[in-house]
């Protein structure tokens, strides 16, 4: 079952993204930021049981379900005719990531969310939680608070 | 002196058209050698009477000619053919190019520099469904919401016009549509809050004539409280004031959605142009309590003036994204042993409507799909469906997620148009199986911005044949289904039916199909590089009958269902869905002509 799933995921990724490919390849050029994004120890998100998680990434999720992101990026973040967030997010510095979500990247066909009040409450929760499914600790789908 | 002169001829000469005689489209469209309109004729046929390709002999045609169109998105629309030349159109960028028919040279080409940031705003896919021809101009309806008239034998631009605004998500994807002297065009955005219209243009000058919105003031619906007609209580009514703003919650009407990118259709006789309007704003129905007129609506409007006869709502109050735009085919129909000028509207609810064209009465709503199951049918009496409440996100409100409704908000078709067979008198039909989850939520607009408010995920009718489509003829004067061939993909290729019985459409996976209209069973197929979600058409040329398709996957059936099966395949077991496709097929984007091998030509090509 799960693996049919995956195959089909694939196959929209390779199929339908030709046009973006460029995309992923300067996302590799980002500077690797994993490290930068917890310091102090402060944790970037938190996650129970893969699928409940603090406010601000909740905020974050809802933000994501919002602005219709799986359009192009797809349903569990892996990529259509956007690139692969669980991927991308690998490799994404916040600064480069906060930057794309405000200016677009038009000729690509992402566009800026600059305008969205939404986004500019919630764009770290966002990164958060794209954060949070690139490392594979939050699940795809449906999210609730922690109790 | 002789300016003067000059000017009153004109004038004689445009009134002279408008009134009776036919015009250069209407000459053109009369010789089956040409298919000088999207659908062949006014009244959305697709039928062509060339009969040389037929039952016995369509196993032996083969392919006699192709073309990249140089675009790896998705293909919908086709080409058209007027004497010895083809236009070809394709997806964004929209390109156009004009084909000797002779040698397959380029005449001339069209390729618009259009702004890029239009691409994000666009809802499923870069489609565009194609070009229009009349009055010796192409008619190219750009995604940037900009309306070109070309002058068919150079390519030169003669006019331009603009009738929307990308910056708040309008863009179109439908093909402009000629009626007599007037250029008819819509908008789409549905899922950015946009507010649909209908625009009529005069072909001479690009000159606005009228504009009709969906959903607002009388004065801008181009809506006659007294004298627009609608179903009610088993007769026809006057629709009443301010329909369009006392259907709906505060201002919300003008985040209404009812777009417009389907296919129109025209009946020159009533002088009445026939379309559909989509989905309301936003997809989370508690949003916009009312019944959100008049989205989801057939309109009959008077070419002239705009001013809709009468109206109709499949879908009162949506909560599926059950968009209304199909095509209308005009058809002249016996029901219960009475003579009636139809409109056949497959619905993307799964309702196949007929109506009298000319009223606006109800005549047949019933089911296209046996496994439907929102509504359990139509009221005749109300018009309204009878919604089932366990498949009603309305109904559970906002963050409940509604399992297994059928059809999936692609509908049971789409805006993949069927076909009339004029000898059986059946539709020919391709038609999506697929049934979906939905789960609406709050959402705010902001301007240029998706607009959406629900999550959903799509997969195979459960407990069927495990395909995602049918095949179906319909006969709509009883509402009832006469064959119905299982495919394994959405059929999203429009279809045409000939005078030499067959009838022939494309699949997902590549296939162009021939099946017999009197039984749907297959006579010939071939497959083509990519999948096909564009419209078969036909000619003639030098004598010989050509079939032809576009080959490109993509649409709302190669963009959005691949990435919402996903969660939806988990307890569904092995069917047969669109993983499969990745077996047969990826993007593409060329043109295939088909016809009977020409032994003489074969031999002269052997002796050369």
């Amino acid at each position: 079952m799960k693996h049919s799933t995956q195959r089909v995921m694939k196959w929209s990724t390779v199929v339908l993204s030709l046009s973006i490919a460029a995309v992923c390849v300067s996302a590799s050029d980002a500077p690797a930021a994993g490290a930068n994004d917890s310091r102090a120890g402060e944790a970037l998100y938190q996650v129970q049981e893969g699928n409940k998680v603090d406010e601000k990434t909740l905020k974050g999720w809802k933000t994501w379900r919002a602005l219709a992101c799986e359009r192009c990026h797809g349903a569990e973040q892996e990529g259509m005719v956007g690139p692969s967030l669980v991927e991308s997010l690998k490799k994404l510095s916040k600064e480069d990531f906060h930057n794309i979500m405000m200016n677009g990247r038009p000729e690509k066909g992402m566009p800026p969310f600059n305008t969205s009040a939404m986004v500019n409450e919630n764009w770290e929760g966002l990164y958060a939680y794209l954060k949070g499914r690139s490392d594979g600790k939050i699940q795809p789908g449906r999210l609730q608070p922690i109790p | 002196m002789k300016r003067q002169h000059c000017w009153v001829l004109l004038v004689a000469a445009t009134s002279t058209v408008t009134v009776a005689s036919a015009t250069d489209l209407e000459m053109a469209m009369s010789k089956s050698s040409n298919w000088a309109a999207q659908a062949g004729d006014y009244a959305n046929h697709r039928y062509s009477e060339l009969k040389q390709i037929n039952a016995g002999n369509v196993g032996k045609i083969q392919v006699a000619w192709t073309m990249s169109t140089g675009v790896l998105r998705g293909h919908e629309g086709s080409p058209l053919v007027i004497g010895d030349t083809m236009y070809i159109h394709t997806p964004f960028p929209n390109n156009v190019y004009a084909i000797n028919l002779k040698d397959q040279s380029y005449k001339w080409k069209y390729e618009p520099k259009q702004d890029a940031s239009v691409v994000p705003v666009m809802c499923c896919d870069t489609v565009n469904r194609g070009l229009a021809y009349g009055d010796g101009k192409i008619l190219l309806q750009q995604a940037d919401t900009t309306l070109v008239a070309l002058d068919m034998n150079s390519g030169k631009v003669l006019w331009s016009a603009k009738n929307g605004n990308p910056k708040i998500g309008e863009t179109n994807t439908n093909a402009p549509h000629v009626f007599k002297d007037v250029v008819v065009t819509g908008i789409s955005g549905g899922e950015f809050g946009v507010r649909g219209r209908l625009i009529a243009y005069d072909i001479k000058s690009g000159k606005k004539l009228w504009q009709a919105y969906s959903t607002g003031p009388d004065k801008e619906m181009l809506v006659d409280p007294a004298k627009t007609m609608t179903w009610t209580n088993g007769k026809m009514a006057p629709i009443g004031a301010d329909t369009g703003i006392k259907s709906w919650k505060g201002d919300q009407w003008k985040l209404g959605g009812g777009t417009t990118w389907g296919w129109y259709a025209y009946d020159p006789k009533l002088n009445l142009v026939y379309y559909g309007t989509g989905n309301p704003g936003t997809w989370n129905p508690a949003q916009r309590p009312g019944d959100n007129k008049w989205s989801m609506t057939l309109f009959a409007r008077d070419l002239n003036t705009g001013m809709a006869k009468w109206a109709y709502q499949m879908t009162p109050h949506d909560e599926w994204d059950y968009d209304g735009v199909n095509e209308n085919l005009l058809v002249d129909l016996t029901i219960k042993g009475k003579k009636v000028p139809a409109v056949v509207h497959f619905d993307r609810n799964g309702f196949g409507y007929t109506l009298n064209r000319e009223t606006g009465e109800l005549l047949v709503a019933e089911k296209y799909d046996p496994t439907v199951n929102w509504a359990t049918k139509v009221d005749m009496k109300t018009g309204r469906p009878v919604v089932d409440k366990k498949y009603s996100p309305g109904t559970t409100g906002p963050d409940v997620n509604v399992k297994d409704i059928c059809p999936a908000a692609l509908g049971s078709k789409d805006q993949q148009p069927a076909s009339y067979d004029r000898k059986s008198g059946l539709i020919m039909v391709p038609t999506n199986h697929v049934c979906m989850t939905y789960e609406p939520f709050q959402v705010e607009y902001t301007a240029g911005q998706p607009y959406v408010g629900a999550t959903l995920t799509m997969y195979p009718t459960p407990g069927s044949h495990g395909g995602m489509g049918n095949f179906i003829a319909w006969d709509a004067a009883t509402g009832k289904i006469a064959w119905s061939k299982p495919e394994r993909f959405s059929v999203w290729s429009g279809a045409l039916t000939t005078a030499g019985d067959i009838v022939f459409y494309g699949t997902l996976e590549g296939y162009i199909k021939a099946v017999s209209t009197k039984d749907g069973k297959e006579l010939w197929k071939f497959k083509t590089p990519s999948g096909i979600i564009g419209n078969v058409f036909t000619y003639e040329y030098g004598g010989k009958q050509y079939v032809g398709t576009y080959s490109g996957i993509g649409g709302w059936a190669g963009i959005g269902m691949a990435a919402g099966l996903t969660e939806a395949t988990e307890g569904l077991g092995a069917v047969g869905g669109y993983k499969d496709l990745a077996k047969y097929t990826t993007l593409g984007g060329s043109l295939f002509v088909f016809g009977l091998p020409d032994t003489t030509s074969t031999a002269t090509t052997a002796l050369q």
